[in-house]
């Protein structure tokens, strides 16, 4: 019995060694990896770094508005953010790499799946950003064209060009990624309509003397120019 | 050369035709079919009275005219497939037309003109304008007779003009350009104006137009360019300057011709007008300039209105762009009634230099800056009509004369904010 | 080789015009005679000359180089006798050449015996052969010619106590047609001439025959029935002869000249010649274009005739006072080279003696629509001397060859009519007519060449012409054609290469074929045609449908 005890103990022995000894070499190899990849993601950073300094990517961002929410959440540059976020990307990725090699069946699948879903992410990091400096542009030059149009209320247009701006990029960015795409969609058309509703109603009940006001400036020229001279600048 | 890509064969094939030329006449249009008639025929009237042993030619640059106006130029030239109906033509005088686009942009129409002026080697040219209203044959000579006679090199004319017109020049770009280059030129940016084969081919060959903004407002850079580049520069009284068209909506698109160009000229040109001081008076054939003084019924209200408004509104803009002490003396200001309402001299002049140290940086997008100073610009006006309201040609004469100086005072302050670079 | 029997053959001559005092003195006399001319007729028949135009060489007082005629029936002593002029008249036409002479019917020198009888008193027979009068106020209208020297078109003569009228010098007094006498005497005197053989009359300022109060008193209808009636009795009597009209006018004026080919024949196309002077100076065609475009046009029976130069100014009456002025800067800078309204050099003078130029200018006179006239010693160039006062300038001797006087004339240099040019540039050493028959490519050899080239058409003489109007301004282009046969001419005006695209559809298949060389040029297509042109350059197609 006890023979039988103890070869089944050291059976058992054995196939823990065994196991690992398949699994120690895999562990070590992650290890490798991780390591392998904290420098090679260091090294993306600090070269990141350097690219996005040199061709003045905080400005930019400024420009963007994007340094504006990251100083309110109490975050660093953009370019820092950027720098970290692609380091631990970098790294994570090596990590997962090294964990696919243990050979754990169901990770393999998740990890494959988190690979196929980086790009993607990226892209929809890319849209946001330039989705950002585009409300960002486009609010301005509608609020200047307002301004020296004398249009009333130019701020609120101004403001009503960026929203639109950013819910149309949010829902590209939500539909990229593949979250809840259809139910940013129909929110967005939802928004969209309901502010072209509004304004057509301001313009046809509450905002009458406004747009009266309005179209008389665009075509009735010919009475206003008998009452005053107009002057050319040049 | 920059010349071969823009040219069309046709055009090309005109040119060879045309040969070589002494003088070069320019007219840019685009659906002028109702007066370009006239205008041509005033052209050659001066051609044929002041050079009529000369070879000439007339270049229209067309900007996708769709109401048949370069057939109406080309369909008046004097050869003797078409001898002139009541003109006596010694020689041959083409008429050539090219379309250099199909929507209008002048700067790339004067490029064409130059492109012309230097392939047929001609030595004196000038532009002319179909929108001026009343072109006498006589211009012609005023503007070419300094350069084919006396050597110089770059003629702009100077005008009888009503003491309320024109105020972009008076309170702009005459004081800047006068105080930062050191010339007193009263219409650096004309529509009509003539320059000599040499200055043009240097000025083509420097090649403004590929630098983003497409040639809006290069005319000014031209004169700019002459003044930095030491030619001969004059200037000649023409007579009443006459729009036929007002275009007094149109301030946006005529402050990027002309500030927006100025202001972009000054970072390639940083090392000419950061040496020069005060300013010198340039030659002038003629008057210096004339002042009308009917009465003009003007909505000043509407100046001021749009004033404060603008200050009101694009105050996140201006944040960018001014400094805070600046922007609180306007915000001060925008809250004054009518009566009291006074954007001072100087307060104008760190306004305007503010805005080329912030277009130099782009601290926004330029074009952005260009427009945000279109309600301070008008701001400036209303104070300009209420002080000269009742003043005599003398008066507002000093008046400029006195807000020329203050730019020029205040030099040393743009000098300041050009060189502390973020 | 005898005459061609042709009632047209003025459409295809050559004309050379020559004043027998200045072509060969065979007497030693120091002047130019018959005899002399004729034993140059060989040089003359190979330079390819079919006709002569003889300057004046009847008897003269000499006072307007022989156009103040003192006797209509005889020959100058000087010049030979009858007899010598009517050996030279069948040497001529032996070498198949004709002869034209000049008949000066509006006036006569003061010293012809019908004017010393008609105004050796009123009531002389011969008293109304001239115009006369008590006052000088009549025909006020009329404009003053000679401008540098006459003040009035009438002078007085003290012999008889009135006036006398004359459109040119005082000294030569107009005849009076109104009088039947006076025509039927003038008929007599073409009469004596044409049965001598002579082929036809340049007829010397024909509009000034009548006078008529309240007109100018050029060009008047009474004047053209006169002129008619000459030819009615010319064409009845001696068919095949011809007459030449001089008479300064614009071409409007100058059509009636033609009538319905019941009058001249030809007639001078004063106009157009100082157009391509002007052409050529301001490079650009327009000057000559414009003026064939006014050109009116001419009874098919009819012909211009054009020249380059000749023995008066290149005239500038026909042209505006800006072109005048521009062709006085262009061409005389000097005054003393302005005579009168016009120039007073010869041909290579005006042209800076630059080869081209006379090269270029000789090919447009040999291809426009007309019959060219050659005046003598442009052939070989020669040169003028405007120190030689009024037009004698253009009128000095021949340069034969370098050796005395010029081979001209045996005489003591001091002798000579006129003196020699002898400038280092224009000088009979240098410009003479054996050296350049020595050298192949002189300007006398080209001259000859031409020559051969324009007579083996007809095209040139007789064909009509069509301008094209090319983009180039300074290119002068058209095609003559006379029935299946048509020629390209293209002439390039500018002094610096030029390139041209002409417009050669109604051509389209032809091969062009350069007529100097005979070699083919590309086809003409659809495309328009391209050539490139040296300075001054011009070339003649014939174009060649195979």
């Amino acid at each position: 019995m006890r023979e039988l005890i103890i070869s089944e103990l050291s059976q058992a022995l054995h196939e823990i060694a065994r196991g690992f000894a398949h699994f120690l070499p895999r562990l070590i190899v992650m290890l490798i990896l991780a390591f392998v990849g904290w420098v090679i993601a260091y090294v993306v950073k600090a070269v990141l770094r350097s690219i996005l300094r040199l061709i003045k990517f905080d400005k930019l961002s400024e420009n963007a508005g994007a340094s504006q929410l990251l100083t309110q959440a109490a975050l660093p540059s953009a370019t820092e953010v950027l720098s970290r976020f692609v380091f631990w990307v970098t790294w994570l990725g090596f990590i997962l790499l090294g964990v696919q090699v243990l050979g754990i069946l169901g990770l393999q699948e998740q990890i494959a799946r988190f690979f196929l879903f980086l790009p993607r992410l990226f892209v929809a990091m890319f849209i946001m950003f330039f989705g950002l400096l585009a409300a960002s542009f486009f609010s301005r030059a509608a609020l200047l064209a307002a301004v020296n149009a004398n249009v009333p209320s130019p701020r609120v247009l101004s403001l009503a060009v960026r929203t639109i701006i950013i819910v149309f990029v949010l829902s590209i960015v939500f539909e990229e990624l593949g979250l809840a795409e259809q139910t940013m969609l129909v929110a967005f058309g939802i928004a969209f309509g309901a502010l072209m509703l509004g304004l057509a109603i301001a313009f046809g009940m509450g905002g009458r003397d406004l747009a009266k006001r309005f179209l008389e400036k665009r075509f009735v020229r010919g009475k206003k120019e008998e009452n005053e001279d107009e002057l050319s600048p040049l | 050369m920059a010349e071969e890509s823009y040219l069309t064969d046709d055009f090309l094939r005109q040119l060879i035709n045309v040969g070589e030329v002494d003088i070069l006449v320019g007219l840019p249009t685009h659906n002028n079919a109702k007066t370009i008639g006239s205008i041509v025929h005033t052209i050659q009237s001066g051609i044929l009275r002041g050079f009529p042993r000369e070879r000439a030619v007339i270049v229209n640059a067309d900007g996708g005219s769709r109401d048949g106006t370069p057939e109406l130029v080309t369909g008046v030239s004097i050869d003797d497939v078409r001898p002139a109906s009541n003109l006596y033509a010694l020689r041959t005088l083409h008429s050539i037309s090219t379309k250099y686009a199909s929507s209008p942009a002048s700067g790339v129409a004067f490029r064409t003109i130059l492109a012309a002026a230097e392939l047929l080697r001609a030595k004196a040219c000038v532009v002319m304008s179909p929108e001026s209203a009343n072109i006498e044959p006589e211009w012609l000579s005023k503007l070419l007779r300094p350069i084919y006679d006396d050597g110089f090199d770059l003629v702009t004319p100077t005008y009888r003009r009503h003491k309320f017109e024109g105020l972009l020049i008076t309170n702009l770009l005459y004081p800047m350009t006068r105080a930062l280059y050191g010339l007193r030129i009263r219409e650096a940016y004309s529509p009509e104006f003539g320059f000599s084969g040499r200055l043009g081919s240097q000025f083509l060959g420097q090649n403004v137009w590929n630098d983003g903004t497409d040639g809006a407002g290069v005319e000014l850079r031209f004169t700019l360019a002459a003044i930095t580049g030491r030619y001969l520069i004059c200037q000649s009284f023409l007579g009443k300057k006459d729009h036929i068209e007002r275009h007094a909506a149109d301030l946006v698109p005529a402050l990027r011709q002309t500030v927006g160009a100025l202001f972009s000229a000054l970072e390639p040109d940083f090392p000419v007008w950061s040496a020069v001081a005060g300013s010198q008076p340039a030659p002038t054939t003629g008057a210096d300039h004339e002042v009308l003084l009917e009465p003009l019924r003007v909505n000043r209200k509407r100046l001021r209105e749009m004033f404060s408004t603008g200050v009101a509104e694009l105050e996140s803009v201006f944040q960018s762009i001014l400094f805070p002490s600046t922007l609180a003396e306007l915000q001060r200001i925008a809250r004054l009634g009518e009566e009291e309402f006074h954007y001072p001299a100087e307060l104008w002049v760190r306004t305007v230099y503010e805005f080329a140290a912030a277009y130099q940086k782009s601290v926004i997008s330029r074009d952005h800056i260009i427009q945000a100073l279109a309600p301070l610009f008008r701001g400036r006006m209303f104070t300009f009509l209420m002080e000269n309201r009742t003043a005599s040609a003398d008066g507002v004469e000093n008046n400029i004369e006195a807000l020329c100086l203050e730019f020029e005072r205040l030099k040393p302050y743009l000098l300041q904010l050009w060189k502390s670079r973020e | 080789m005898p005459l061609k029997r042709d009632v047209l053959w003025y459409k295809d001559a050559i004309i050379y015009q020559v004043h027998v005092r200045t072509f060969h003195d065979s007497n030693g006399d120091g002047i130019g005679d018959f005899q002399g001319l004729e034993e140059k007729l060989d040089y003359l028949q190979e330079l390819g000359i079919s006709a002569i135009w003889l300057m004046p060489f009847f008897p003269s007082p000499l006072r307007d180089d022989g156009y103040d005629i003192a006797d209509y029936n005889a020959v100058h002593s000087s010049y030979g006798t009858l007899e010598d002029f009517r050996k030279f008249l069948g040497s001529a036409h032996d070498r198949g050449i004709r002869v034209i002479i000049e008949m000066v019917l509006n006036h006569t020198s003061d010293q012809h015996p019908w004017f010393q009888e008609s105004r050796s008193s009123q009531d002389n027979p011969r008293r109304d052969w001239y115009v006369w009068s008590d006052t000088d106020t009549r025909y006020k209208g009329a404009r003053i010619i000679f401008l540098d020297t006459e003040t009035s078109n009438w002078a007085w003569d003290p012999i008889s106590k009135s006036y006398y009228w004359h459109r040119f010098f005082s000294h030569q007094p107009d005849l009076n047609y109104d009088n039947p006498a006076v025509r039927e005497q003038m008929w007599n005197v073409m009469k004596f001439w044409l049965e001598m053989g002579v082929d036809a009359f340049r007829l010397d300022a024909v509009p000034y025959l009548v006078e008529r109060e309240g007109t100018n008193c050029e060009n008047l209808p009474e004047t053209h029935e006169i002129l008619k009636e000459l030819r009615r009795k010319l064409d009845e009597k001696f068919p095949g002869r011809m007459l030449l009209a001089e008479a300064n006018q614009w071409p409007a004026n100058l059509r009636p000249y033609f009538g319905d080919g019941d009058e001249f024949h030809m007639a001078f196309h004063f106009p157009l010649m100082p157009r391509m002077f002007m052409g050529l100076k301001l490079e650009d065609r327009k000057p000559i274009t414009e003026i064939l475009q006014q050109t009116p046009e001419i009874p098919p029976s009819c012909q211009w005739c054009l020249f380059l130069r000749n023995h008066d100014e290149l005239t500038l009456e026909m042209v505006t006072d800006m072109e005048r002025d521009y062709m006085y800067d262009a061409y005389a800078e000097r005054k003393t080279m302005r005579l009168n309204l016009g120039i007073r050099r010869r041909l290579a003078p005006l042209l800076d003696n630059d080869r081209r130029r006379i090269e270029l200018m000789n090919g447009m006179l040999m291809s426009l629509p007309g019959t060219p006239i050659i005046y003598y010693g442009d052939e070989i160039g020669m040169g003028d001397n405007i120190n030689l006062g009024d037009r004698n300038g253009v009128r000095t001797p021949m340069q034969w060859d370098g050796g005395t006087n010029g081979g001209f004339s045996t005489a003591a240099p001091e002798r000579l009519y006129a003196p020699l040019i002898q400038d280092p540039v224009y000088g009979y050493p240098a410009v003479n007519v054996l050296r350049q028959k020595a050298s192949e490519h002189s300007l006398l050899n080209w001259m000859q060449r031409i020559i051969t080239v324009r007579r083996s058409t007809g095209v040139f003489g007789r064909g009509s012409i069509e301008f094209l109007y090319p983009a180039n301004h300074r290119i002068l282009a058209y095609v003559r054609r006379l029935g299946n046969e048509a020629v390209l001419v293209v002439n390039n005006l500018s002094s610096t290469a030029q390139a041209v695209e002409l417009d050669l559809r109604r051509c389209k298949g032809n091969i062009p074929i350069e007529m100097f060389g005979r070699n083919m040029f590309p086809r003409v297509g659809d495309l328009p045609y391209l050539l490139t042109m040296g300075p001054y350059q011009f070339y003649w197609f014939r174009l060649r449908r195979i």
